[in-house]
């Protein structure tokens, strides 16, 4: 699936893209989520929501998100979440 | 969409034939036609086709996996396992990882995925074995039992922690420090190649631990386990499809009192019930595949929720089907009888039943403030 894709990320404000997450986990967290705060540590994400999260990422942003790229210090934080869209995915390459 | 896979549908049927009775009496599927469906592709048929694979939709491979489901489920597990170890790399694997191993898994290699623990089987976040890095290299440590298809495996893919997270690490079956043990006489899904697995100090490049390491172990096992219940919850269409056909023709065939089967009542609501299943099973799976090919984030939910039905369908199915088959379907390796034994395991594995409906609890929670 993830590597059919292509890498369509367009420039999009770092801002536009916080906001984006933190709308997304708010919405579907039912809690406010502040940029900066832990998301696994903290307890507040079940067991599926991590993959959930990675897959809205990779539908919205039109990435895949695969390989190294999935550590859990890539996730523990929304700021963390934005790089890890910035960078696109090292999976998008050649791969596919 | 229907026609999918035609010629992988056919080579599955010309290749089982009329084995599955003998292979759940051995307790053993034939090597040679594993690694021959293996080498076409078949046993992980979602995997992209620059990979190696078939590049098939989710909702292809699962009617080819209910397909194989409704003539032999421990077939089927071998398909689920290899599904779930292509998958597992093709999402944590590096770009070297993926290319070398899921080449691997379309050219006749074989894998298992290792999870389950004497002490982790519901609660997969209380794994012990442990991957430890050791300069170039890792060290893996742990026991794992129940591990589908390990008999017959070349390659397995180990969870286990790794330093505050997780790691998925692919371990040569002949690497040293790895024993496999069949379990004896499994209930179902007998010729599937249960065993459990010891690893006593293996060691091995660093270069085998999928994407170097680190995930976030509920990612991890989410993910893995969430091909493998889209794999069982067709299969277990496959297992109610075959049991609808056995008893239907039975019913059709076989008279008392005068009239055949089906022409009494209390019969017929059976056969009823089984139609029923069918279809609701087969909706439910279509719709969690329709949402794995959208790369819908209702995926992760719809997966379980397939699972779970189609399974609690098959165990049901499966009883029915002996009750109207009776005496006809009661020895050991008639396809009814291959049914009540597997589809009752579909119930426990990749998520109990309870575990199933844990999770789907937790997901109304979510829906509300």
């Amino acid at each position: 699936m993830t590597t059919e894709q292509t890498f369509g990320f367009a420039p999009v404000s770092t801002d536009v893209i916080t906001d984006a997450l933190v709308s997304f986990l708010t919405q579907r967290l039912k809690t406010e989520v502040a940029p900066d705060q832990e998301l696994f540590k903290s307890g507040l994400v079940s067991s599926m929501f991590a993959m959930e999260l990675v897959v809205h990422l990779e539908a919205s942003y039109d990435i895949a998100i695969i390989g190294p790229e999935l550590k859990l210090d890539n996730f523990s934080l929304v700021e963390r979440l934005r790089e890890v869209e910035g960078v696109g995915a090292e999976g998008t390459g050649e791969d596919g | 969409m229907a026609e999918g896979l035609a010629s992988e549908h056919a080579r599955i049927g010309e290749l089982v034939g009329d084995q599955p009775a003998e292979w759940d009496l051995a307790g053993e599927l034939p090597d040679g036609l594993l690694r021959k469906l293996g080498a076409e592709g078949i046993l992980c048929a979602q995997v992209p086709a620059a990979f190696g694979g078939l590049g098939a939709r989710s909702q292809d491979n699962g009617e080819l996996t209910a397909y194989t489901g409704s003539l032999c489920s421990s077939l089927r597990s071998i398909m689920t396992s290899q599904g779930i170890a292509a998958w597992t790399i093709q999402r944590f694997g590096d770009r070297e990882q993926r290319r070398r191993y899921l080449a691997e898994l379309t050219s006749g290699q074989l894998a298992a995925v290792a999870f389950s623990e004497p002490e982790a089987g519901s609660d997969l976040s209380a794994m012990r074995t442990l991957i430890r890095p050791a300069g170039d290299s890792v060290v893996i440590d742990g026991q794992k039992v129940w591990t589908t298809g390990a008999r017959y495996a070349d390659l397995l893919v180990v969870l286990g922690r790794y330093g505050d997270g997780a790691a998925a690490v692919v371990v040569p079956a002949d690497a040293p420090g790895v024993r496999v043990e069949p379990v004896t006489d499994p209930m179902g899904c007998r010729a599937a190649g249960h065993s459990h697995v010891r690893l006593d100090g293996v060691r091995l490049p660093a270069s085998y631990v999928l994407g170097g390491g680190g995930q976030a172990l509920s990612l991890l096992f989410t993910t893995a386990l969430s091909y493998g219940r889209m794999s069982v919850a067709w299969g277990c269409v496959g297992i109610v499809r075959a049991c609808l056909g056995a008893a239907a023709s039975h019913a059709k065939r076989r008279e008392q009192s005068g009239k055949p089967l089906a022409q009494h009542q209390l019969v017929a609501r059976h056969l009823s019930e089984l139609l029923i299943a069918e279809q609701v099973s087969t909706r439910i799976c279509e719709h969690a595949s329709r949402c794995w090919d959208a790369g819908s984030a209702d995926m992760v939910t719809a997966a379980v929720l397939a699972k779970h039905v189609s399974a609690g369908h098959a165990a049901r199915s499966a009883a029915t089907t002996v009750q109207v088959l009776a005496s006809a379907g009661a020895t050991d390796g008639h396809v009814a009888a291959r049914a009540y034994r597997d589809a009752k395991l579909m119930e426990i594995i990749e998520g109990s039943s309870e575990i199933c409906q844990l999770l789907l609890a937790e997901h109304a929670l979510a829906t509300v403030p």
